[in-house]
């Protein structure tokens, strides 16, 4: 782990944003390390200061004023109403103003990029399985009993992807399953959840390859420093199983 | 409509300008409305987010050069005993090193700590994955750490005086 996840994690720990099994991680490290204690106090005082002392600034009184002036109809009973309107079409304006802007991706790419993160994470972090083993009556119990739903677990050793673990990650703000096959020496992780079906797609990305397809009622989501060949490869052995 | 403000105010760096960016992007917003769909807080900071970083680009470009994400791993001189009391420091300072900020980096550090938003609530008003939304608001917190240190360190001569 570089310096910079290691300096991320224990922020997203000061933040509140890491999940239990990753606090517990940190609380583990910051008790063995006097060290990472004093950095966590210096991220907590200065979240503290920046609370404490920053200037929030609150809007002007005449500024509601002149935004209810200008906006059509006499309704101001209705204002509240309105607000939550105008919020709601930050959907539309906020993808009118961003393609313009910066050219970014959205909806799906959105996650995808989140899984490529999430990968990413794990790969350096080595946090990459909770459950550690290649018995699927062990993993799949394992991750059902953490999740809202029971992933289908698949035994591929005997086509070249034996599995080494599973774990539960958060992707587009839900707990899902992460599998854990290997091929060689490499990990493809294998991101599932419950959806309704979709057309497949591939994408790569820094050297990380990721296909994606629907199989029953799951959606997959493979990434893997394997070449796309293979990984189409175990997209068909899932979608079969 | 506070949050939004203060969004804005942080962002233009002036009452004025954020009055007037916030004007115009909610009038845009209602204009544009057509049901309601998600959560109203972070596509409401979003759309005025948008709308300020136009504003920055017409008026402003140089507010908006400076800051890459590239993650230069910056070792701070002093992390010893010379390490901040942060929050002796003058209320004064710490607004202008805030201010002082990248935009990019001011803006994740005004979302998490004055609205208190999670890191995937960030996101999406600032349209960056979250591990984006973490690198920049670790670095803004190394940069402003960094900033309050030299500021302070100018700053206690005059005060003994």
């Amino acid at each position: 782990m570089t310096p910079e996840d290691a300096n991320r994690l224990l922020q997203a720990y000061a933040d509140g944003e890491l999940d239990p099994a990753a606090s517990l991680e940190m609380e583990a490290a910051l008790a063995a390390s006097p060290a990472l204690r004093a950095a966590l106090g210096r991220i907590r005082a200065m979240s503290a200061a920046i609370r404490e002392n920053a200037d929030y600034h609150t809007a002007p009184a005449r500024l509601a004023a002149q935004v209810r002036r200008a906006l059509p109809g006499p309704d101001r009973q209705a204002w509240k109403m309105q607000w939550r309107f105008a919020a709601a079409a930050a959907a539309v304006v906020a993808a009118l103003a961003v393609v313009p802007f910066l050219l970014r991706p959205g909806g799906e790419d959105r996650l995808a990029a989140e899984l490529f993160a999430s990968h990413g994470r794990a790969t350096v972090g080595q946090r990459m399985i909770d459950v550690a083993s290649s018995d699927l009556h062990t993993v799949k119990p394992w991750l059902s009993a953490r999740l809202p739903y029971s992933p289908p677990v698949a035994d591929l050793a005997a086509a070249g992807f034996p599995l080494a673990g599973g774990r539960v990650d958060y992707v587009d703000g839900r707990p899902v399953a992460v599998l854990v096959y290997t091929r060689r020496k490499h990990t493809v992780e294998a991101f599932v959840w419950p959806e309704e079906r979709g057309p497949a797609r591939t994408l790569a990305r820094a050297g990380v390859n990721m296909d994606s397809f629907s199989a029953g009622e799951m959606r997959y989501w493979l990434l893997s420093d394997v070449s796309a060949e293979e990984l189409r490869e175990l997209a068909q052995l899932l979608g079969k199983s | 409509m506070d949050a939004a403000y203060n969004l804005a105010r942080w962002l233009t760096r002036n009452g004025h300008d954020a009055e007037d960016v916030l004007q115009e992007a909610l009038l845009r917003a209602y204009r544009f409305c057509d049901g309601l769909r998600g959560e109203p807080r972070p596509w409401l900071l979003a759309i005025v987010r948008n709308a300020c970083f136009t504003w920055l680009q017409q008026n402003r470009p140089a507010d908006l050069a400076g800051g890459d994400d590239r993650l230069e791993e910056q070792v701070s001189p002093a992390e010893g005993p010379e390490a901040l009391a942060a929050r002796e420091l003058d209320r004064r300072l710490l607004n202008e090193a805030i201010a002082a900020l990248p935009a990019q980096f001011r803006e994740v550090l005004v979302l998490r700590e004055l609205e208190d938003l999670a890191y995937k609530d960030i996101a999406r008003v600032v349209d960056a994955p979250i591990g984006t939304v973490m690198s920049r608001l670790s670095r803004a917190r190394r940069l402003l750490a960094d900033s309050m240190r030299v500021i302070t360190r100018a700053a206690r001569p005059q005060v003994h005086e």
